[in-house]
Order: C-alpha cells, then structure tokens, then sequence
C-alpha cells in the first residue's frame, strides 16, 4: 500500500535521543574504534487459521550489536540489553574477537559521518494499535471468507521500534519506523486464494478488502484441473514477481559476491544481462516502500540503478566493500556487522509499464495467470537458475480471459533470461510483503518441469 | 529465580488464566567462518528474557520481554493476557491440552568440551589449516565453518513443572569453491550449508579431521567444473547421508507436524499431505521405510530432556514397514488424533512461543549393509551426495533437489562424474520406490541448523539419523 498523505516527524525522538546517548558512553576497552547499533521496539502478531486465532504474540526487544577495532583487527559481538553491564560485556567479546584474529590489511577505518536527511517513518497510529484492533481485522478477514463457505488463515503484524547508529568516527543518526503488514491464505473446499498488505500505516491496510480478493480468489479456484508441464506465457501478479526479484537481488547484487566473482553479475558491468524492460534499482528513501534513511553503518541511503534497460549497472555495498570496489562512497546498504552476508539490497523497486493486470490477462492468447510462488530456490546462482512452486490461486488463461483454475507447477527457470522475455507489464507498483515495490509482469514461455496433485 | 517463576505462575492463575507457563532463557552463539586461511566473520551474540503464555478464555496470548526484573513479572502477565482475551474474542473452541504429568528436574546435554571454552585462537587455528589445505588452479574460495549454541532454560507451569535445562550444540564444516568459464561448482564436508551439528561439544567438530578431508573435497571441486551436467532421464539412484537427510526433513519431517495437518501453518509454509484420516491407513513408503521421531538418541541435534511444554523427551513411531501411524505433535494439537503429545514443541528464544518442531526424525537402518555392498549391489544407476539446492511444494509432495555431486554407477561400480544433479518426485511415490537401506554400520547422525517455521519465524536446529539408500524409477535432470 502507499502512503495516503505525509506522516509527522517521529514522536520517538527520547528514545532515538537515549540511544545515541548510550552508544556514545559505550566505548574503551581497548578498542581503537567502536561502532555501535541498537535496536529497541515491540512487536506483535496475530495469527489465525480454520476462522479463529490460534496464535497471539507479543514482545518488547533490544539489540545491540557492537563493531570494535583494535589495530586494524575487527571483532563483533551482540547483546539483548542496553544496561551498561551488558554492554561491556559485549564490547569486552567483540575486543577479544578482534585479538584473535588476523589483520585486515586493506581495512579503510570505520565509515565517517555523512549527512542523513530524516524521513517519516513512523506512525503513531499503527505503534499503538491494540491486541483488539489487530482481533478485528483478523475478523474482517475471516467474516470475507466465511462469505464463501471459507476458511482464513493468516496474520496481522505489528512492529514499532527506533534504530540508532553511533561510532568513535562521529556517525550519530537514529530514527523510528513503523509497520503494519497483513496477509491471508483463504480456503475454500480444494481452492486456495492468497492477498496481502503491508504499510508504515495500519490505517492503509483494508482488512476486508485483502480478506475479499484472498476470498474471491479461493472461490474460482476451486476444482482446480491438471496441466502438464511445458512452456507456457504467464502473468506473475506482483507477489510472484518480487520472489523472483528478491532472489535475483540475493543472487546478483551484493557487492560482497559480486567481487568474489560469484555473482552472476561478476565482470559484467555494463553489459545486457537481460531484456529491455528490465530495471531494477533500490531506493529507501522512496515512500512507496517501508522507508529508511540509512543503513546498518549509518550511512545515507538513495536511489541505486542495479539494473537499467537490462544492462548491469552496480552492485551494493558497505563502506569496506566500497573501498575494495575503488569507489570512495558506500551504497548504503550495509546489513548489520554481525551478519556475514554484509552488505545487500533491501527496499528494491521493478519499473512497471503501461498496462493493467486486467489488461494483461486480456491481451494474452494462452497462458498461466499465477498469484505467487512457493519454496523457490537457487539450482544455478551464476545462470540465476532458480526453481518453485505454485500455490494459492494459478489459473489457465485463453482468448484473453480467465478459463479456470488449474494445479499447481514446478517451474525450474533462468530468471534473467525469462525476465528478458517479459512482454507487458502493470503500470501501477505494488509493495510487497518482502520489501520490494514492483508491477505485475507478462513473460513468454516460461519453463515448467513437473506438476504436483492439488 | 524459584521465586521469579512462582510468582509468574500465581500471578497467572489470578488473572483467570486455566493454563500458562514461563521460560526464563538465556542464548550464546558463536559463528565463526574463515576464508582462505584468514578470520572473514567471527561473531558473539547473547540473547537474555523471559515469556509468558497463557490460556485465558479457551485462547492463547503470550508476551515476551528482554528485561529479566522482577518488576517485569507482572506487567508481562498482564499483557499475555489481555492478548489471550482478544484472541477469544472471536468466536473459538476451547483451547483443549493433552495431560502430562508436572515434570521436575534438570537435563544438560553430555558433551566433553564447552565450545565456548575453547580459546578463539584454537578454533581460528583448526579452521585455518583446513582451508588452506583446499587448493586447486580453479578454487578460488576455500572456507571452513564453525558454530555453537548455548542455551538455559527455567520452564515453570502453572500445573507445577519446574524444569532447568541446558542444550549445548556445536557443528562446522568445509566448503571450496572452483570457479571458471563463467560456472560455480562447490563440494563441502562432511555437508554443505556449513557443515554438520549436533548436541556436543568442540569434541565434534576435532573429530570431523577437517584438514584431512580438505584437499579431497578441493580435487573433487576442481573436477566438478569439468565433469559433463548430469543426463536426464529415469534412473536409479543412492542418496548419500547429507541428501537423504535433508530428503526426510523435506519429505517426512514437516508433513508429520501434527500443527501443519491442521492449517496453522497453512498461511506461510503450509500445510499437509498427511491428513487425520490417513493415520495409521496410508503407505508412505515401502517395506523397506521405517522412520521415528526420537528426542532421546544421543549426540542428535534434537535431542533434549524435556519439550519447551514441559514434556519429555520421547521416541515415536512415525512410519513401520512403510506404513504411515504417527505425528510428531504438542498437547494442543494431539486430542485431535486421540493422543497425547510427543513432545515435540519448541521455541527459538525467550520471544518466541513454542511450535512444533522436529526433533531427530530418522530413517532407521536397513539390511543392505555398508555404502560399499550398496554400491556393488547396483547394476545400473547413479550416486548422489551432498544437498545443493531443496524445494518442496507446500503439501510436501512434489519435491526437487540438487546435489553438490553425482557419479554414475556401472557394473557396481562408481564411475563418471557428473555435476548439476537434479532428482524430482512426488513423496510417497518416491518413497516407494526405496528398495534397499544400508545397515546400522553405515547409520550416522545428521543435523539442520537452519530449519525455519511459524510467524514471527524461528528457527531450529533439529536432527536425521539416515544411512544410505536406493531408490528405483527416479526422475533425474531438469534443462533449464
């Protein structure tokens, strides 16, 4: 969902300010640089299966993970509390880590300050929102499927918190986010329909709307009838192509493996990777996505062209990627120190065409009309070899027109190669439940290698 | 702490609560990884907090927090449940548990050596060597893993369990990586995906003799990059122990979660093949497949005292000569096969609720003897090892993976190498075609660390008993 109207500066600006104020009194022992990153907020989840809840969770978090340098050795280590104690305890692991270990010969220093120019992303409303608030929408939603003779399962969640970044290099920003995010799988004898929201704001989430298309949709795919497997022309709604983009961004984009050459964008940079209609760039600072200001280093995110009319453009990185990459300036997409994926894509955007989804399904002669993909995973990362399944609603498409559901596929597919078959795409941009605000798409002939029973 | 947990338990049976518990948790991990003789990550985490569930109304509600007071007791209860009261709020029917007997005791894994004793330097040391004994003219990246778990627990209900329990898990690995001609191929020891694990100390991962095997799997590596891409067609096949492992996570594991069969996974990693009506009815596999859930075989990597619901640790039949007749389940969700749970819920941290998890869901040893008398056994056919790649649809019955390796087998003989392996089915069909499982001298113990489940996701580490096995009639190859 977008954002309807600008949200107010972050009423959470004690916290942010308390968090900075302890990561500055966390340093010494021993360290020659310190970095700190916190953590600290509530989330809640809502869970529902068979009509009813069966799951209601809450808790109140802290994490701090904490970057020394001593020399030019570097150590990490995470702590679950603010207080004091724990804190030196974390750093004393981390300064120890770093003894251990070898040099870093190329080491640049931790990252120096740069501006971040705050953005809204906090909403009071959705922080404050209720254990009844998050029962009632899950009652929307099961009241659209009970409308079919259904049953809805799913999850309303709720996260509030602040994160702040602080190191002995003058870094200090923090801000505050919220998200609201409901999804459903609605049931419906042996159909199976699947709708989703996610937002900064609970108040743009229409439970009963996303309760009504999960219905709608579990209705007409009752009966579903078996296809054998081929190629076939399909129609990814946009929850099916963010899969894809999201693998592709796990795959290709991380400076990390690109410089590794294990990324099958190593060594290609200005080149066609894939079709002209690919583009692919990440932007946090885009209120179309959960937006944020900067990354797990501190530094400023902006918009990265990853790809631009199916040639390879750039890969993202940390500031100590960037340094081995010759360029002066993070990407700003660090990941936490203490992950060693180190640096990733996380707000991705798929540029959208002319088309709506409806028109789409109209200007296709045969075809699979498919709402998302299940348990896709890597064959071949070089060729982005990926395969999956189906699930929640996949329909044959003929003349133009939604004939019937269909069972379920195993596609085994070369994702850059079929997204560079792609022939039409929505013109309007959905945000994802997995962060990535991207169009429903048309690809010819896409390959699927097996069927399964339902 | 006995007061902490008696008064979480009295505050809950004030609030109206017929059923709640605490788990008080503390979590260390260590994460090691080293990459080309060098430290490329090393990182320590501590997790502390406490959660409380409740059942207030017929509905659960739990809340978590990470501040370990006293002072926390209260209002933590207090929000479990106003959560549990909104969850009855709709129209429910009674959460109902299966009967246990109130547990009191204590369980701490047996292991020789803390890993988190062990000098960094040492661990640094052993993997060092490993990867650069990984040498190749196309290895261009050779790593070794290595990880441990800490975790201790106090669990309290308000039945009267008071259980103290610690779970000490270690496990590493190796992986090389040959690259050229714009292809990846890598082999890893003893399995991919950082190696094995189990409930053990650093003793486990000494044993693993990384540095011996390193300069095999770098050769084999190497080879992979020029070996032809596996045929297509349907063949015979043997699974190594690291592939049949995670075959049986896939295939066996998750489809027998009692909590799955009922659609409360349904919404994210969905649901069942296995339906009620089939219990005790269903060919799962052929004669030759019989499989248990067994929280007790020591060294498993889900192996412990006693279930996160104050259950104990137990051994389930799940699959006899082929025949499906049991779950693994939660004392939620057992009354609906008219059982009592096999304890098999846990929960990743303190912020977690409990779900039910696998714990050693093994494959129990066959009459074909050792990988050798298999292998010579076997005319026409080919041998797969080490998972590369998994993917199951979400009733769990059409399967695909990949394998790190495949060499043919000709006259009982292991020959041509291939790389890119793929093998696809559907699960009781495939299980029915396993004619043959190699005995209890070729039986080891295999463990996931990474098993994912549930809203907000956990993660758990949970374990596979297999030897190898052959299957007849397979798919193999996909051309994509």
């Amino acid at each position: 969902m977008t954002a309807t109207a600008p949200l107010p500066a972050s009423p959470c600006k004690d916290r942010e300010a308390r968090l900075l104020d302890i990561a500055a009194r966390t340093g010494g022992g021993g360290a020659d640089e310190i970095e700190a990153v916190f953590l600290e907020g509530r989330s809640y989840l809502t869970r529902f299966s068979r009509n009813h809840i069966h799951q209601n969770v809450g808790a109140e978090e802290v994490w701090a993970s904490l970057r020394v340098v001593v020399g030019n050795r570097l150590g990490v280590a995470t702590a679950s509390s603010l207080r004091p104690e724990a804190l030196a305890g974390a750093r004393d692991e981390a300064v120890a880590i770093a003894r251990a270990s070898d040099p870093v010969e190329d080491w640049p220093g931790l990252p120096p300050p740069r501006p971040v120019e705050p953005l809204a992303a906090y909403d009071a409303a959705t922080a404050e929102a209720s254990a009844e608030a998050r029962a009632s929408m899950a009652g929307s939603v099961i009241n659209a499927a009970r409308a079919v003779k259904g049953e809805a399962a799913g999850a309303v969640e709720i996260e509030e918190g602040t994160v702040a970044v602080a190191s002995s290099t003058g870094v200090a920003v923090a801000s505050s986010h919220t998200r609201a995010t409901l999804h459903t799988v609605v049931t419906c004898g042996d159909g199976s329909g699947y709708a989703e929201g996610q937002s900064t704001r609970i108040g743009d989430l229409a439970a009963r709307g996303i309760g009504r298309r999960a219905a709608r949709k579990a209705a007409d795919s009752r009966n579903p009838q078996p296809l054998p497997p081929g190629r076939y022309d399909v129609i990814l709604e946009p929850a099916a192509t963010a899969e894809w983009v999201e693998f592709l961004s796990y795959i290709a984009f991380s400076g990390k493996t690109f410089q590794e050459g294990r990324s099958p964008l190593s060594g290609r940079l200005g080149q066609r990777v894939t079709g002209e209609a690919v583009t692919i760039w990440d932007n946090g600072r885009d209120p179309r996505t959960l937006p944020h200001a900067f990354d797990f280093e501190g530094m400023p995110t902006s918009r990265l062209v990853l790809i631009s009319r199916g040639v390879a453009k750039a890969v993202a990185s940390g500031y100590y990627r960037a340094r081995r990459l010759g360029k002066r300036r993070s990407t700003g997409h660090a990941l936490p120190a203490s992950s060693g994926f180190e640096c990733l894509p996380m707000r991705l955007f798929m540029k959208g065409g002319q088309a709506s989804l409806e028109r789409l399904i109209k200007e296709t002669p045969r075809g699979l009309l498919i709402t998302r993909f299940h348990y896709t995973n890597i064959l071949d990362p070089m060729k982005t070899v990926l395969t999956g399944m189906t699930r929640d609603g996949t329909f044959l498409v003929e003349n133009g027109a939604v004939v019937g559901p269909v069972r379920n596929l195993r596609y085994t597919e070369n994702v850059l190669e079929a997204l560079g078959r792609i022939d039409g795409a929505s013109r309007r941009l959905t945000l994802t439940k997995s962060n990535c605000v991207v169009p429903a798409v048309r690809i010819r002939q896409v390959q699927f290698t097996g069927a399964t029973e339902f | 702490m006995k007061a902490f947990l008696d008064r979480a338990c009295e505050l809950m049976r004030q609030a109206g609560a017929s059923y709640g518990d605490i788990r008080i948790r503390e979590d260390r991990k260590e994460n090691i990884a080293v990459k080309d003789g060098r430290p490329e990550h090393i990182a320590a985490e501590r997790y502390t907090g406490f959660g409380v569930r409740v059942i207030v109304g017929g509905a659960w509600g739990f809340f978590g927090t990470h501040r370990l007071e006293e002072s926390q007791v209260e209002p933590v209860v207090r929000q479990a449940v106003a959560i549990a009261r909104a969850s009855a709020s709709l129209p429910h029917t009674p959460v109902v548990l299966a009967p246990v007997e109130p547990a009191v005791g204590t369980y701490v894994t047996p292991h020789q050596v803390d890993p988190f004793r062990v000098p960094l330097e040492e661990k640094l040391a052993l993997l060092a060597a490993a990867t650069r004994a990984m040498r190749g003219p196309n290895i261009k990246l050779a790593q070794a893993f290595a990880s441990a778990f800490w975790a201790h627990q106090h669990f309290a209900s308000t039945e009267g369990a008071r259980i103290e329990q610690t779970i000490v898990q270690t496990g590493g690995g190796i992986a090389a990586t040959a690259i050229a001609g714009g292809d990846m191929q890598v082999r890893s020891y003893p399995n991919s995906f950082r190696g094995n694990f189990a409930t053990a100390g650093w003793e486990y991962v000494q044993a693993m003799r990384l540095a011996e095997e390193a300069p095999r799997v770098a050769e084999e590596a190497g080879a992979l990059l020029a070996a032809p891409p596996c045929p297509a067609g349907r063949r015979t096949l043997i699974l190594d122990g690291g592939q049949l492992a995670l075959q049986v996570h896939e295939s066996c594991g998750h489809p027998i979660e009692l909590d799955r069969v009922l659609g409360m996974e349904l919404s994210y990693a969905g649901d069942s093949f296995l339906t009620t009506d089939k219990l005790g009815r269903f060919q799962y596999g052929s004669p030759h497949v019989n499989i248990v859930a067994d929280a007790t075989v020591p060294g498993g990597l889900g192996t412990f005292g006693w279930d996160d619901e104050g259950v104990p640790a137990q051994r389930t039949a799940i699959v006899e000569a082929g025949r499906f007749v049991g779950y693994l389940s939660s004392r939620e969700t057992a009354p609906a096969v008219g059982r009592t749970s096999s304890g098999a819920m846990r929960a990743s941290g303190w912020h977690r609720i409990p779900l039910i998890r696998m714990t050693n869901v093994n494959l129990l040893p066959g009459a074909a003897g050792r990988l050798e008398d298999l292998l010579a056994d076997t005319d026409d056919g080919l041998f797969l090892a080490t998972n590369k790649s998994w993917s199951i649809d979400n009733k769990r019955l059409n399967f695909q993976f990949g394998t790190e390796m495949c060499r043919e087998i000709k006259g009982g003989r292991l020959g041509q190498l291939y790389r890119n392996a793929t093998y696809t089915g559907i699960t009781p069909e495939f299980w029915g075609a396993c004619d043959a499982v190699c005995g209890q001298e070729a039986w080891r113990l295999w463990g996931t660390p990474n098993c994912g489940k549930g809203e907000p996701s956990q993660t758990a580490r949970v374990g596979h008993g297999v030897a190898p096995a052959r299957f007849r009639n397979v798919q193999v190859g996909v051309r994509a």
